[in-house]
């Protein structure tokens, strides 16, 4: 079958449309995307030879940025971020959100550098009490289970026979 | 790899074995130069499902919040970006190169609907992939969508050279995918351009450091995550099995 194998010169289309045009192909043994290139082209001609863009590369920026700068200026060695965390946010998400609730707070009569050490010592206050709350969930449970097995002998202690019936074990509370 | 010649020769008769083209060339030959055709350039039959702008639904596949979750945004850094990537390009944050996802999903979904309506006229699609991460996925969705794959080092002249190398007049494919459109040594893959030479169409997913300019369906976005990668497997090959779907139906009427 008559074919243009000049990738550079034009586009499939137009080479496969010359063909046709010129009588190589007939119409009938037109090419099975033929249909489906008039009907939904592509959004720019794919032309070897299509010119670069003139379009600039626009750097992204926030405006929490200059707090996130703040924090990463002053603190080089943060550690790693897991990315695949969804859970829990990142400790820049955090002072963020901290700082801009303080900075409502003072209403604009603080410092950048007040706010900032402000900001965190909060976030370690914040800190510490997950600490001692998670601490308190560890003593409650050791503590508290083990009294309860003591209240249990001293309860049994007068009663001369302890007798364990296996039935008793499953009995819900 | 290339699966067998046996296959992909599948259907060659009806599009090698016209005789039509010769037939004609004696006949334009014998007439006068009056009596000659005009060009044979046809305007398309009011085909319902070429006027439909979405015959099978892709829109609905995906979301750009999907795209964003499975990480199409990222691009490569700022010093190996190719210029020529820079329309479908957000911006660059702190030297990385982020896509702009709304053009993304409007090229994809181009690029879908074009696949369903290959595979919905029978056509064989050809999967390409270089790089052994994400290789077995791209073999195993080809396997699942019952069209081809080719994951390896690319033997020049597979195209260009087929009947030679295959030994038998061989049926090109109709549609190439191309999941990543560079070789492993960062050079575009020779599978671009030969399939531009052979006229066969190709939707490519374009990185930052890619050139656009032969696929004729560029989708812009990331070609190296595996999360990006399992996204763009499933949505071509839902495309495919919905083309391929509507054809069993209207084939059973």
């Amino acid at each position: 079958m008559a074919r243009s194998r000049l990738e550079k010169i034009g586009t499939i289309y137009t080479r496969t449309r010359g063909l046709i045009q010129s009588g190589a192909v007939h119409w009938d043994d037109r090419p099975l995307w033929y249909d489906l290139y008039e009907a939904f082209p592509p959004l720019e001609e794919p032309r070897f030879d299509r010119p670069v863009p003139n379009v600039p590369l626009k750097k992204i920026f926030y405006e929490e940025d200059k707090i996130r700068a703040l924090l990463h200026n002053r603190n080089k060695q943060i550690g790693t971020v897991n990315m695949f965390n969804n859970a829990s946010s990142t400790l820049s998400k955090r002072f963020i959100e901290a700082y801009k609730k303080l900075e409502k707070q003072h209403d604009g009569s603080a410092s950048q550098e007040q706010l900032y050490e402000e900001t965190i010592e909060l976030l370690q206050r914040e800190r510490q009490k997950q600490a001692e709350m998670q601490l308190e969930d560890e003593q409650v449970s050791l503590v508290s289970s083990f009294k309860r097995a003591q209240e249990q002998r001293e309860r049994f202690k007068d009663s001369a026979n302890i007798a364990i019936k296996v039935s008793d074990l499953f009995k819900k509370e | 790899m290339l699966t067998s010649p046996a296959i992909l020769t599948k259907n060659f008769c009806q599009h090698f074995y016209r005789t039509k083209p010769i037939k004609r060339l004696y006949s334009a030959l014998a007439e006068t130069q009056s009596q000659q055709e005009k060009p044979s350039i046809q305007q398309n039959v009011k085909d319902p499902i070429l006027n439909h702008p979405d015959y099978f639904q892709v829109h609905n596949l995906f979301t750009v919040k999907d795209l964003f979750d499975a990480r199409v945004h990222y691009g490569h850094k700022e010093g190996s970006l190719d210029e020529r990537m820079l329309p479908y390009i957000y911006g660059s944050r702190l030297g990385h190169v982020i896509f702009d996802l709304d053009k993304t999903a409007e090229y994809l979904r181009k690029a879908l609907n074009i696949a369903a309506h290959i595979a919905y006229r029978d056509g064989i699609i050809l999967f390409f992939l270089r790089g052994a991460q994400n290789s077995y996925l791209v073999q195993k969705t080809a396997l699942e969508c019952g069209e081809f794959a080719h994951t390896r080092f690319w033997r020049g002249g597979v195209f260009t050279n087929a009947d030679t190398q295959f030994g038998a007049v061989t049926r090109l494919p109709d549609l190439c995918i191309f999941f990543n459109t560079l070789n492993n040594v960062l050079i575009q893959h020779t599978a671009v351009r030969d399939s531009a030479k052979m006229a066969i169409p190709t939707i490519g997913i374009v990185d930052s450091n890619c050139n656009p300019n032969l696929i004729t369906y560029p989708v812009p976005g990331n070609d190296d995550s595996p999360s990006a990668m399992k996204l763009y497997c499933k949505l071509f090959k839902t495309a495919i099995l919905r083309g391929k779907e509507k054809r069993k139906e209207h084939l059973g009427k």
